[in-house]
């Protein structure tokens, strides 16, 4: 029998899927992993996925301009 | 990202028009002018070849003055020309020139028939006559007074209250009910990263919206505002040409810098550099403008040393290490570069700073996109960059588009995933259907498994349910 389930699709690069695996085996909010670049998630998530994404990757970061640096 | 493109062409808004505004707008000779300026090369090829012909000429023929390679140049000017009802199509598919465009433009050319409408000097000597130098500063000084209100400089005295009321309605500015004074837009930012003469007729567009609203005559705003461009700098004009409402139109011009008078209720007015290249492209203006701006404060040797080697008007050096210096002391170029640079320190003449990952992406925030900041980059590179290809260093403009991809690393999009199909045959069918109403996101075909848009969901569901229904029946 055909099941349809409602969803969101997210479309990114193989890095940040490792990044969504990694956050998923916490939370688990991954419907279906679909391939390397798609994976499909509950709606509700969406959100909430990107600002944890947006802090992993602003830890990730490198910076030029480093404060406490005295020489800038 | 929220990015509204800030309508900024003043083609685009005539080409809004109906044709009999058209037909009034082309009774003023030095409106054709002005029009005819405006139109690309070629467009101004084609009128100049057809402009004494009575009769109508087919399209044939003026296809056959060009190139093969060229007729799809020829059919976007064309295009245009037509648009802008100054080529009018004949019953017999043969193209002719607006007969009143035709009359009035070679009025324009040859100084023929009513003269009024390129200004008329003032007949008498202006008692307080002041030069070209004084109206640039005049033009600079109004223009940059609505910048640096806009980037929230308090340097400045505010400007008028028609200016804020033009900010608002153009969404450059909005008041946001919890703090007093208007806020700069998304709108706003983009607006800053522009070259003067686009920021000015920028203005002049949401002008004209007003004008609308506020029941003044289209025509007539639009033939003052082209009559502008074609006044000289420096000379001083009657206002007793002008109608009620192109009075009207100079006071508030006056807040913007266009029009200078010495006080309110004058009768003569000097149109400044802002209008006279309203009509004749970008650069002079930018270059007036920036020499000012680097001028002022600087010893006259500078001047003389920035006017010899300041002839692109830039003032940026941009390093491989990300580092900005500006040889500027205009609290607005110090302003508009704290939008993406990480300031550092700050010099009597220059500013130096660092574009750091943090500071563009507070940009992308506000709504600017990385090549805004590129083509701001490259339009203020200092004299000294020119002289290098490419102009700037290209590890900073890939890191700068990176940082704005960067942003977007995750789509998201709505969706159903359909799954556990029984047959090969029945997710065929489906895939197919879903691939035919372009709604298909996603799908694989080993796992029997597709992803569709959201709002398809009904039609396919409607659709698969009616497909195996049928295989029951028939099998």
């Amino acid at each position: 029998m055909v099941n349809a389930v409602t969803g969101v699709l997210i479309e990114c690069d193989t890095t940040v899927k490792a990044i969504i695996k990694n956050l998923d085996s916490k939370h688990h909010f991954i419907v279906d992993d679909l391939d390397d670049t798609h994976v499909f998630i509950v709606s509700t998530w969406v959100e909430r996925l990107k600002s944890e994404l947006e802090r992993l990757l602003d830890e990730n970061a490198y910076t030029i301009s480093d404060p406490k640096d005295p020489k800038n | 990202m929220s990015v509204i493109n800030f309508k900024t062409n003043i083609y685009d808004y005539l080409e809004t028009l109906p044709i009999f505004t058209f037909q009034r707008l082309f009774q003023k000779p030095a409106t054709c002018l002005a029009i005819f300026r405006l139109l690309p090369a070629i467009g101004r090829q084609i009128v100049m070849s057809i402009l004494y012909v009575e009769n109508p000429i087919s399209l044939k023929d003026i296809q056959s003055w060009v190139y093969k390679d060229g007729h799809k140049k020829l059919q976007e000017a064309l295009h245009k020309l037509s648009k802008l009802h100054i080529l009018e199509e004949t019953p017999e598919k043969g193209l002719i020139v607006n007969s009143t465009f035709r009359l009035e433009f070679k009025n324009a050319l040859s100084g023929g028939g009513e003269h009024q409408s390129f200004g008329l000097p003032c007949a008498t000597v202006d008692k307080h006559k002041v030069d070209i130098a004084f109206l640039d500063h005049f033009a600079s000084t109004q223009w940059e007074a609505i910048l640096h209100y806009m980037v929230g400089t308090t340097m400045t005295k505010r400007p008028s209250r028609g200016v804020l009321n033009l900010l608002q309605k153009s969404d450059l500015m909005n008041s946001t009910a919890s703090e007093s004074g208007l806020h700069i837009t998304n709108k706003g930012f983009q607006f800053l990263l522009q070259d003067v003469n686009t920021q000015v007729w920028a203005f002049l567009l949401q002008y004209l919206d007003m004008a609308e609203m506020l029941k003044m005559d289209l025509v007539e705003v639009l033939n003052f505002l082209f009559q502008l461009g074609s006044l000289e700098l420096g000379q001083d004009y009657s206002v007793e040409t002008l109608t009620e409402t192109q009075q009207q139109m100079l006071e508030d011009l006056g807040d913007y810098g266009i029009v200078y008078r010495r006080k309110k209720g004058s009768r003569r007015f000097y149109p400044t550099r802002l209008a006279t290249t309203l009509t004749s492209g970008t650069s002079a203006l930018v270059t007036s403008l920036s020499k000012k701006e680097t001028g002022t404060a600087a010893s006259s040797a500078m001047i003389a040393a920035a006017e010899e080697s300041h002839d692109e008007g830039g003032f940026l050096i941009l390093e491989t290490n990300y580092r900005v210096y500006a040889y500027t002391e205009s609290p607005l170029q110090i302003a508009v570069l704290n939008l993406f640079i990480q300031l550092k320190s700050r010099f009597p003449n220059m500013v130096s700073g660092v574009i750091t990952r943090e500071s563009v992406r507070n940009a992308f925030l506000n709504g600017i996109t990385a090549d805004q900041i590129i083509s701001y980059l490259q339009t203020h590179a200092h004299p000294q960059m020119r002289k290098r290809a490419p102009l700037l260093p290209l590890t900073v403009v890939d890191q700068i588009r990176l940082w704005e991809m960067e942003r977007n690393r995750v789509e998201d999009k709505a969706a159903y995933l359909y799954k556990d199909f029984n047959v090969q045959a029945d997710f065929d069918a489906a895939e197919k259907y879903a691939k035919d109403l372009d709604v298909l996101l996603w799908s694989n075909s080993k796992q029997r498994k597709m992803v569709i848009a959201q709002e398809a969901h009904e039609t396919l569901r409607t659709y698969i349910k009616r497909r195996l229904a049928g295989n029951r029946d028939t099998g």
